[in-house]
């Protein structure tokens, strides 16, 4: 029973109505009661819920990041329109949470698409043309690509005599479904889910959607939102492993992974604006992310997406203060932030070196195993290789320029930059002390080894 | 089986009229048809099964009745004209639509996992999937793009029901409560295009690019 009430709890923010003040307490009170509430409820189960370890490690993710976002938003949103995204923001926290919750496939589902509803809100908040256009692209683009998931979803029912949908359940049966139709199936779950994780070639949505949602939203949907439809085909590709397939599932991932990496590395050349540059930057570590869980590795996969959302956040939310402070979009027009406001401009700075790679940053550590693992073929980890030093070297311009380039002093009043030094920390902690052991440990939940 | 089958072939020509006419409401009323009959086939299925009858009615309510009530009211609100602009012409479409049709009639085959129970619906519903998402490229107006994902998700439930009896009842509820809060939002999405730009018309929105 409990499990339902965490599925509705974050929808509390409502009684808040539109007091301003009341909502960001309520915003930031409810995911972190929820973050201290969900270990205890670790292995409890209720209809088509259950928490398992992977649920709720991405869970605990979402939450504290959810609650970090929510702060900052307070300093970030005017006061008469904050309560849009507050609004938007419960009902994509309740989303997730169902989505973590669900043990159930056809409920995974469910909710993955109702996140895809949420997040439309999120990143239309106040209207305008761009974002009206961004937010009817995701709308469209979104529905159509999770609509083909539920094909898959059907067929998978289908496959499995339609006795169930349980996760567990499915994994223990499906080792007698037939492969054929299973390799059918999981094609269009790929297709699913992948538009939503920004798989090339189906991300076209995404770099409009995340540079044109107001900053904490962007910061939402590359740090919590991806992961959702991520989750799902950790999910799915368990199924494949426990059908003996994961062969077929292991090649799409490489290859469409690898595909994404390149194509966002060739789009961080030449972005004028920040903001997109940090999208396609999210569509290159998503990618690593398929890749990571092609190379039969899906403990570094999870490890990937922790250390993504954990810098993608931080870059985000520290270019929504830019924007904020400069009343710039484009790279070109921001300069020295290191020196003239460098409560901000260190962390933003850090945080790009960060995504590009470098110790002693997590995601280094995460693409370094990563290019261990695929050194069985040379020419894969080649052209992993290569994917990675175009995405660095499209990074280093941009920081070159924003940090340390020309530009006027700044003041950066009303912002809680602290959260930014917070968040830095966290990854600095998970670059030196990766906790290989906790995400192998999650390997075996998910993989049943 | 012989009922069962002339339903399916009627839901199969809904789809086709809903690709080759040219006005809103006639569309918005070939939906509403489809959706009557693809009730009547989940009531075909059900073998008395009294929870299979429930969830037919439910997603006739929302389906049938509620979504094209909501969208009748849109374009009245909306104040622009009924008529569908696309970049093809109706004998241009209908061709594609015989060859969208022809295609999914011939790798549909490899869709039907040996106990459907309707056979037949497959090929029909990846039909239905193929025609939707050519309505969504080839029109114009952004209600018209709803009309399309509506027909392309009503394949994905024609789909459900021929090849396992239909899902389980509470993520039936859950999907048709999504494609409501979907078609709803695009309605308000609608309103707030036609406010900011006075036409709603997708083809001219084109700011954002690389």
């Amino acid at each position: 029973m409990v499990l339902y009430l965490l599925v509705l709890l974050p929808l509390g923010v409502f009684l808040a109505r539109k007091e301003a003040s009341l909502l960001v307490r309520l915003s930031v009170f409810v995911p972190l009661l929820s973050f201290l509430l969900a270990p205890f409820l670790l292995g409890a189960a209720a209809g088509p819920f259950r928490l398992d370890g992977v649920g709720l490690f991405y869970l605990l993710l979402t939450d504290l990041i959810y609650a970090l976002v929510a702060l900052f938003a307070r300093g970030y949103f005017a006061r008469e329109e904050a309560w849009r995204f507050y609004w938007a923001g419960a009902l994509f926290l309740a989303s997730a949470h169902g989505a973590y919750l669900a043990h159930n496939l056809g409920m995974l589902w469910v909710f993955v698409e109702g996140s895809t509803l949420a997040s439309a809100l999120l990143v239309y908040h106040k209207g305008g043309a761009r974002p009206l256009e961004a937010t009817w692209k995701y709308l469209m683009l979104g529905s159509v690509g999770i609509a083909m998931g539920l094909i898959g979803v059907i067929l998978v029912y289908a496959l499995v005599g339609g006795a169930t949908l349980d996760w567990g359940e499915v994994r223990s049966l499906v080792g007698e479904a037939n492969p054929e139709g299973l390799k059918v199936a999981f094609a269009l779950l790929l297709v699913g889910f992948g538009t939503k994780v920004g798989l090339f070639p189906l991300q076209a949505w995404l770099p409009d959607a995340h540079a044109e949602a107001p900053g904490p939203a962007s910061a939402l949907l590359s740090g919590t939102l991806l992961n959702v439809a991520f989750y799902a085909l950790l999910r799915y590709a368990a199924i494949m492993q426990a059908a003996g397939l994961f062969p077929f599932s292991s090649s799409l991932f490489l290859t469409f992974g690898l595909l994404t990496l390149l194509f966002a590395a060739l789009f961080l050349f030449g972005q004028k604006e920040y903001k997109r540059l940090l999208a396609y930057s999210s569509m290159e570590h998503m990618g690593l992310a398929v890749f990571a869980l092609g190379l039969g590795l899906p403990w570094l996969a999870l490890f990937h997406t922790l250390a993504h959302s954990v810098a993608k956040t931080l870059a985000f939310l520290a270019a929504s203060g830019i924007l904020s402070v400069t009343h710039a979009k484009e790279v070109g027009r921001v300069g020295g932030l290191v020196f003239h406001l460098p409560a901000l401009g260190i962390p933003y700075v850090l945080a790009l070196a960060a995504l590009g790679g470098l110790p002693p940053f997590p995601l280094f550590f995460a693409e370094f195993k990563a290019v261990e693992a695929a050194m069985r073929w040379p020419g894969l980890a080649g052209l992993y290789l290569f994917g990675l030093g175009m995405a660095f070297a499209g990074l280093l311009s941009p920081m070159a320029q924003m940090g340390f380039g020309k530009g006027k002093p700044l003041r950066g009043q009303g912002l809680d930059l602290w959260i930014l030094w917070l968040l830095l920390g966290i990854l600095v902690i998970l670059g030196v002390f990766p906790g290989m052991e906790v995400f192998k440990g999650l390997e075996v939940v998910l993989w049943g080894k | 089986m012989a009922l069962l089958n002339t339903l399916v072939l009627a839901i199969l020509s809904t789809g086709f009229l809903m690709v080759s006419r040219r006005s809103l409401d006639a569309i918005i009323r070939l939906y509403a048809l489809q959706n009557i009959l693809l009730a009547l086939v989940s009531f075909g299925l059900a073998g008395g099964e009294l929870h299979f009858v429930l969830a037919g009615l439910a997603l006739f309510a929302v389906k049938g009745v509620l979504i094209p009530w909501y969208l009748f009211w849109l374009i009245d609100r909306l104040e622009v004209s009924h008529e569908v602009e696309g970049y093809l012409s109706v004998s241009l479409s209908l061709l594609l639509a015989g060859l969208l049709t022809a295609l999914a009639f011939r790798v549909g085959e490899a869709f039907v996992l040996p106990e459907a129970p309707l056979p037949q619906g497959v090929p029909v519903a990846l039909s239905l999937v193929l025609l939707g998402v050519l309505s969504m490229v080839s029109r114009k107006k952004a209600i018209s793009q709803v009309l399309g994902f509506l027909a392309l998700e009503n394949g994905v439930f024609l789909m459900a029901l021929s090849e396992s009896h239909g899902l389980p009842l509470f993520v039936e509820l859950g999907v048709a409560l999504d494609a409501f809060a979907a078609v709803f939002l695009a309605g308000i999405l609608i309103f707030r295009i036609k406010g900011e730009m006075g036409h709603v018309d997708t083809a001219r929105m084109r700011s954002l690019r690389g």
